[in-house]
């Protein structure tokens, strides 16, 4: 699998990359501007683009948006946002063009390789992943309103497992239920969302993305 | 007799032999006399003060070598004391002065010692006496401030309200010249000056002046102006009265003038007269351009003294508003130092702790190694989330990558009620003024999730004739107390330091509205592609 960095601090980059290849990644790109970053996700279409918030030239969001301008020149392609900080509202902007293939996580979570990699996979698989606190944010909020106030706690927490960008399986198993209870819980928030039935990947996107939206 | 003046004579024959081989020593000593008197405070004055005293006695006796023996006791081993006493001892000759003058007036006639002075016996030196006292007395009252002798505040005091230059337009000290036209001006009316009277029967000329001083005085304190304006023209009249009088004595009439009698047996007045005349014509020529501009000055501006007054309010509300800044400013350093020292330092250092107990655990347990490895992870975890939070607290990155409208937005995402926001700005508020106005917004917004028992919340931000405007509104209860609660004042001082305001208004039962508005420049508007 081939993967494009953007991260402008040379041990993050450095650290990303031995990472990444010990668990066999490819590396096809390791920039650390966003301009770079913008021409590589371009050229290299790389199977996912790992991308830091804040790039230089103004260290702001410079990565943010480079981000977004490949996926505008290159739709669907994979990207996993990385920060310091998470913010609902750059979820929902890279969320916006509905088409999946979103990442976005605090960099702490490269602690954790094996749940890193999967959501690496997963993304680049077109899933969606977002970081816990993001969704730990969105539970807070978003329960008075239609249509999600209709999903029953179960569901939510299920929705919110979903988000985080975990299979049924990995579902099942952190909430001790079955994967066809899981399923059954998923058909019924699909349901509740008005969502037509289609890919189940896609499906999981737009649930998350009512769950944003509310 | 003749033996103590032969004793003497010796002594004084030995001192001079002595003076002329140590001709060297005896002078380098005078030369350093008056750096040691200096030394040793003003006391030495008090030895000519002792010598003139034991003077107007007549002769030296018993009663002045006492006098001089302490006097000199007191410079030599409490110079302290002699500089104190001193001040008493010049007003005491001045006082002294006083009383001997009024003496020669009311006709006495024998030979003083007065100061410098050898008066009486129909000299013209008896003149002198009294502008002799006027200078014991000034120097008196300057030595009693100079040393600071007991009631030298009472004159400070006195003199401050005299010569304080804020008091009035002019300096005080020109309308002082009022108090000598007043008490010449006085003799020349005087029936003593047109008849020849020595002493006026049942009212003393003396207290007269000073009624009419005291008078001049009240002037003084009321308008110094008019009072300056008088005593020019005062001086003037009177200066050139001495003048004409002492050129022409038979044309123009009067028996005295100020320290000059015609009537007494003095000698040579007319000399006296004339320099008096001179000076106070003078004084009267000095004063009067300064008078006049004083006169011809413009008004005070009404507009000009409002200005001022705006701006010294304005300079104490900075000097407040500033003074809270800085103080803000330290609670807040001092807020993120212990932060980091209690919070991510702390745990950097556990970490580091824990990495080393697990090396040296490697090669016999690597299990409890490993287990120590995680642990160290778990920390730098805790460590970044702690660092984190900190960062949000003082500077919002969302704030700092994409400005006031978007940090607002993400601020409403992050509250656990639905929130509207509603932004109408033109442009980029300056950094700082938007960090106010943040923090501003996100106090109200905690302010509305924990009391307020509301379903949703609305803000708007608007830009409009120089202020921005933050309108915080909720569907709540109502009822807030914006007196209570240490948040909003803290929000209020904030905003202080860019001039901002906050109002908020919460009728009971809602809805609350919280305003906050700021006066900023705005920049162009941002040329993000987001």
């Amino acid at each position: 699998m081939r993967v494009v960095i953007g991260e402008d601090l040379f041990l993050l980059r450095d650290g990303l990359a031995r990472l990444l290849s010990a668990h066999g990644f490819e590396i096809a790109a390791a920039v650390e501007s966003a301009p770079e970053l913008l021409r590589a996700l371009v050229d290299e279409r790389p199977d996912v683009g790992i991308v830091d918030v804040r790039l230089p030239p103004t260290h702001t969001d410079d990565g943010l948006r480079a981000a977004l301008q490949a996926r505008r020149q290159v739709p669907g392609l994979p990207v996993l946002v990385l920060s310091q900080y998470v913010e609902q509202l750059y979820a929902r902007e890279l969320l916006a063009d509905r088409a999946g293939g979103v990442g976005y996580l605090l960099k702490d979570r490269v602690f954790n390789d094996e749940a890193f990699t999967a959501a690496i996979r997963s993304v680049a698989a077109g899933g969606t992943v977002l970081d816990p606190e993001v969704v730990q944010k969105l539970m807070t909020r978003g329960s008075r309103t239609e249509p999600v106030a209709r999903l029953t706690p179960r569901e939510r927490e299920v929705l919110a497992l979903m988000a985080e960008g975990r299979s049924n399986a990995a579902i099942a198993q952190r909430m001790f239920i079955t994967e066809k209870a899981v399923s059954k819980h998923a058909a019924g928030i699909f349901g509740k969302l008005d969502l037509v039935p289609s890919d189940d990947d896609n499906r999981r996107v737009l649930a998350v993305l009512a769950y944003l939206d509310s | 007799m003749f033996l103590l003046i032969l004793v003497v004579l010796g002594l004084a024959c030995g001192a001079f032999a002595l003076a002329v081989i140590h001709v060297d020593r005896v002078n380098a000593w005078l030369w350093a006399l008056p750096q040691r008197l200096r030394g040793r405070g003003w006391g030495w004055l008090i030895l000519p003060a002792a010598a003139m005293a034991a003077a107007m006695t007549g002769h030296v006796h018993a009663l002045a070598v006492v006098e001089l023996t302490i006097a000199g006791a007191m410079v030599a081993w409490a110079p302290r004391l002699a500089a104190k006493v001193v001040p008493y001892a010049v007003l005491g000759l001045a006082i002294e002065g006083l009383i001997l003058a009024r003496m020669y007036h009311r006709g006495f006639n024998n030979q003083v010692l007065y100061g410098v002075v050898l008066a009486g016996a129909g000299s013209w030196r008896t003149n002198l006496v009294l502008p002799e006292t006027a200078i014991f007395f000034i120097l008196g009252v300057w030595l009693l401030v100079r040393v600071r002798a007991p009631g030298a505040g009472a004159v400070r005091a006195l003199a401050g309200r005299w010569l304080d230059p804020r008091r009035g337009g002019i300096s005080p000290r020109q309308g002082l010249f009022l108090l000598p036209v007043v008490a010449l001006t006085m003799q020349l009316l005087g029936p003593g000056n047109w008849f020849g009277f020595q002493s006026v029967d049942g009212l003393d000329a003396a207290g007269l002046d000073l009624l009419l001083a005291t008078a001049a005085l009240v002037l003084l304190f009321r308008s110094r102006v008019w009072a300056a304006t008088l005593a020019a023209a005062g001086l003037l009249v009177v200066g050139g009265y001495g003048l004409l009088k002492a050129a022409y004595p038979a044309a123009v009439p009067g028996f005295s003038y100020g320290f000059a009698d015609l009537t007494g047996p003095r000698i040579g007045p007319y000399w006296v007269m004339a320099l008096e005349g001179f000076v106070l014509l003078g004084l009267g020529l000095w004063l009067v351009p300064q008078v006049t501009r004083q006169h011809l000055a413009p008004p005070a501006d009404p507009e000009l003294a409002a200005r001022a007054q705006q701006l010294t309010q304005r300079v104490q509300t900075l000097t407040r508003t500033r003074s809270d800044a800085v103080d803000t400013a330290a609670a807040e350093l001092r807020r993120i130092e212990r932060n980091l020292h209690d919070g991510a330092q702390a745990r950097l250092v556990a970490l580091g702790m824990s990495l080393r107990a697990a090396e040296r655990l490697f090669p016999t347990s690597p299990e409890a190694a490993l287990a120590l490895v995680s642990e160290a992870k778990e920390n730098s975890a805790r460590a970044l989330t702690e660092l984190r939070d900190l960062v949000r607290g003082i500077y919002p990155p969302v704030l700092a990558d994409r400005g006031l409208a978007d940090a607002i937005r993400s601020l409403a995402l992050d509250t656990p009620l639905p929130a509207e926001v509603d932004v109408d700005l033109p442009g980029e508020i300056e950094l700082p003024v938007a960090a106010a106005v943040y923090f501003s917004v996100a106090e109200a917004l905690a302010n509305v999730t924990k009391h307020a028992a509301a379903r949703s919340v609305r803000i708007v931000l608007s830009y409009a004739a120089g202020t921005l405007r933050a309108e915080v509104t909720d569907d709540g209860a109502g009822g807030a107390d914006p007196a209570r609660g240490t948040g909003l004042a803290g929000v209020e001082r904030r905003l202080a330091t860019f001039d901002g305001i906050l109002a908020v208004s919460s009728p009971p039962g809602g809805p609350t509205i919280v305003v906050i508005e700021v006066p900023c420049a705005l920049s162009s508007a941002k040329t993000s592609s987001c």
